[in-house]
């Protein structure tokens, strides 16, 4: 008999936890009836918390698991028994998050998923950080021979002990690219929001706005004679923008500190044909890659990454059940990356991918194409504006349009497309440019869309669907093509799709 | 005078016009119902072969959509009740796509739906995941 192992006694603690909102109103309930004296808030206690409690402790107690030849079987329940058997091929992903207490009892909440379910199979909430190395060495073990020379380093609980094992350390981001990486992607702004939330709900925005101005009204005062009184004077315009980069200046600080709590120390190592990402200051995220379970990179580029020289790369990822869009994941491989280390990067995590890519352009009517759109989104504008502007109408509707005109050069020069033996690529954009490789064994769909507008001058556009992108994702959508490119490329794309198997 | 009188108060060009735009919607609504879906269904077609299936559709805007057989995850076959009373069905299917996660087919024989449905259906018996 293979012994059983049971969850880390901790869990109950973490079981009660997970019940916090179900035990929200009661708790307030007592919490009211304990103040205004009424004597029975315990019995109240006892109704509410008591049973929950029971429930947790039998769940806990109840959950037993244990390594059988090739599978992982997992027994739940006291009186309603299950037991499910996870056969070790099938497991994708074997991830553990630690937040801050977790990573102070040495415990982790691991979740197993594999690819046909649409729920995660096991979350094991929560068991020791040994028994999750365990328990991952079984799965890996059980899955191919990878493990055979994996030197397993004593139990360390912090650093990125579980990632290194035995692996081969893909990109490592010090302190000082992460905080680059916060100071690139202005996230300050969410972070911000939020800390005005709270500051709100406690009441200190009136006391720092009374302190900052002397009187509470004085905010809407000062808006109302920036914007009211006509063109404002110089002095006032310059207060207005030296106050308006400050504060861009403080929100990137924000944003840096926000990447320094989530990215901390973030890791992406290989092992095998799995990649494993780790990173996190208070809640420490090990998520698990198949390699064979990318859909789709893309490499994001901005103007303060080209300033940095650096790039960003996330994936497309296909979980659970994968026809439910909304388990689509996208993963930052790499939130920052120099571009010099991009070829390297790219061969680590899709080894078949060509880097002697041969780039096409769009159909040179394509900028015309463009221009026409752009054209007359400017006008509407200027025609909006003409009131308000009167005698500098003309003036910025000039301007517009050159900025249109350069704009649409730019765009359609960086605009396109190429394939290779394993891959179609997309590259887009020009301020902020996204290039996507969609592997051929993932493209799902190949379409061909025509617009009248695409008819009249015999052009169209592809489309190659993939697995897992989601609302934000760059997708590969080539437009301005002549017919007869559009046809030759989306029968090749089919022909391609259709000879290779879809794995997940 | 309480009593607003309709005649009195709508502006005479807009009793000309109203007519007019009645006529011009009915007239719309009615070629919409009996001309429209002749011209759809000249636009509208599809091809199976041993690679995968592609359907062509749209009037104005026209896509030509390809989908492998082995990007096919599962199909349907259904029936509406006036489908079954001209014997037709709609075949649907489901690729892990995103934007094309369901391709319809409408307008088939109930016959050819089940057949193409049967071409489709994953043979593959090597469904690792």
């Amino acid at each position: 008999m293979v012994s059983e192992r049971r969850l880390h006694p901790a869990s109950f603690f973490f079981a009660m936890g997970g019940h916090a909102k179900q035990l929200l109103l009661p708790g307030i309930l007592v919490l009211i009836s304990a103040r205004s004296g009424s004597g029975n808030w315990d019995t109240l206690a006892m109704v509410f918390i008591v049973p929950f409690a029971i429930a947790a402790a039998v769940r806990v107690l109840s959950y037993r698991y244990r390594f059988d030849d090739g599978e992982l079987v997992v027994r739940t329940g006291f009186f309603f028994r299950n037991e499910r058997h996870i056969p070790y091929g099938r497991i994708q992903n074997v991830d553990a998050v630690q937040n801050l207490l977790h990573r102070v009892l040495g415990v982790a909440d691991v979740r197993i998923e594999t690819g046909g379910a649409s729920e995660r199979e096991a979350m094991m909430r929560v068991v020791s950080l040994d028994a999750f190395r365990e328990l991952r060495d079984h799965v890996f073990e059980g899955r191919s021979a990878i493990a055979a020379d994996r030197p397993e380093t004593a139990a360390q609980a912090t650093g990125a002990a579980f990632v290194r094992a035995g692996a081969e350390t893909i990109l490592h981001l010090p302190i000082r690219e992460v905080v680059l990486c916060g100071l690139i992607e202005g996230r300050g702004l969410v972070v911000l929001s939020g800390l005005f939330g709270v500051l709100w709900e406690a009441g200190l925005i009136d006391n720092i706005l009374g302190t900052l101005f002397g009187e509470p009204t004085s905010g809407r005062g000062m808006f109302r004679a920036i914007v009211g009184q006509g063109m404002p004077s110089p002095a006032r315009i310059a207060v207005t923008l030296v106050a308006f980069g400050t504060f861009l200046i403080v929100v990137r600080g924000f944003s840096a500190a926000w990447a320094l709590v989530t990215l901390h120390g973030f890791t992406l190592a290989r092992a095998g044909e799995d990649l494993r990402l780790e990173y996190g200051l208070l809640t420490r995220v090990t998520a698990t890659i198949p390699m064979h379970r990318i859909q789709a990179l893309t490499i994001q580029e901005g103007p303060l990454h080209r300033l940095c020289g650096r790039v960003s790369i996330r994936v497309d990822t296909a979980g659970g059940n994968g026809v439910d869009p909304a388990q689509a994941q996208r993963q930052r491989l790499a939130p920052l990356l120099r571009r010099g280390e991009l070829e390297r990067f790219l061969h680590a995590v899709l080894p078949d991918h060509d880097p002697e890519a041969i780039w096409n352009a769009v159909d040179r009517r394509g900028f015309r194409r463009k221009l026409t759109r752009s054209a007359i989104v400017v006008a509407f504008a200027g025609a909006a504006l003409a009131w308000p502007l009167r005698a500098w109408t003309v003036p910025v509707f000039v301007l517009l349009f050159g900025w249109a005109i350069v704009h649409t050069r730019q765009w359609i020069r960086r605009l396109g497309w190429a394939t290779t033996n394993t891959a179609v690529l997309f590259r887009s954009g020009w301020l902020w440019r996204h290039t996507t490789i969609a592997p051929l064994g993932k493209i799902q769909v190949v379409a061909i869309r025509e617009s009248p507008f695409d008819r009249r001058l015999q052009m169209a556009g592809v489309i190659v669907d993939t697995a897992g992108a989601g609302g934000e994702s760059h997708r590969v959508r080539i437009p301005y093509l002549s017919r007869d490119t559009a046809d030759g490329l989306a029968a090749t794309l089919a022909v391609h799709a259709a000879r290779s198997t879809f794995k997940w | 005078m309480g009593i607003p009188l309709l005649a009195t108060d709508v502006p005479r060009w807009l009793l000309t016009i109203l007519p007019l735009a009645w006529t011009a919607v009915t007239a719309a609504l009615i070629w919409q119902t009996f001309r429209w879906p002749q011209i759809q269904y000249r636009h509208a077609s599809y091809r199976v072969d041993a690679q995968g299936i592609e359907i062509a559709r749209g009037v104005v805007w026209r896509s030509i959509v390809h989908v492998p057989v082995s990007r096919v995850q599962h199909t349907d076959v259904s029936q509406g009740p006036l489908q079954r009373r001209y014997g037709l069905g709609t075949l649907t299917i489901y690729t892990a796509g995103t934007a094309y996660a369901r391709v319809n087919l409408q307008g088939l024989s109930h016959a050819s739906a089940l057949a193409i449905r049967d071409h489709l259906l994953p043979r593959r018996s090597d469904d690792g995941v």
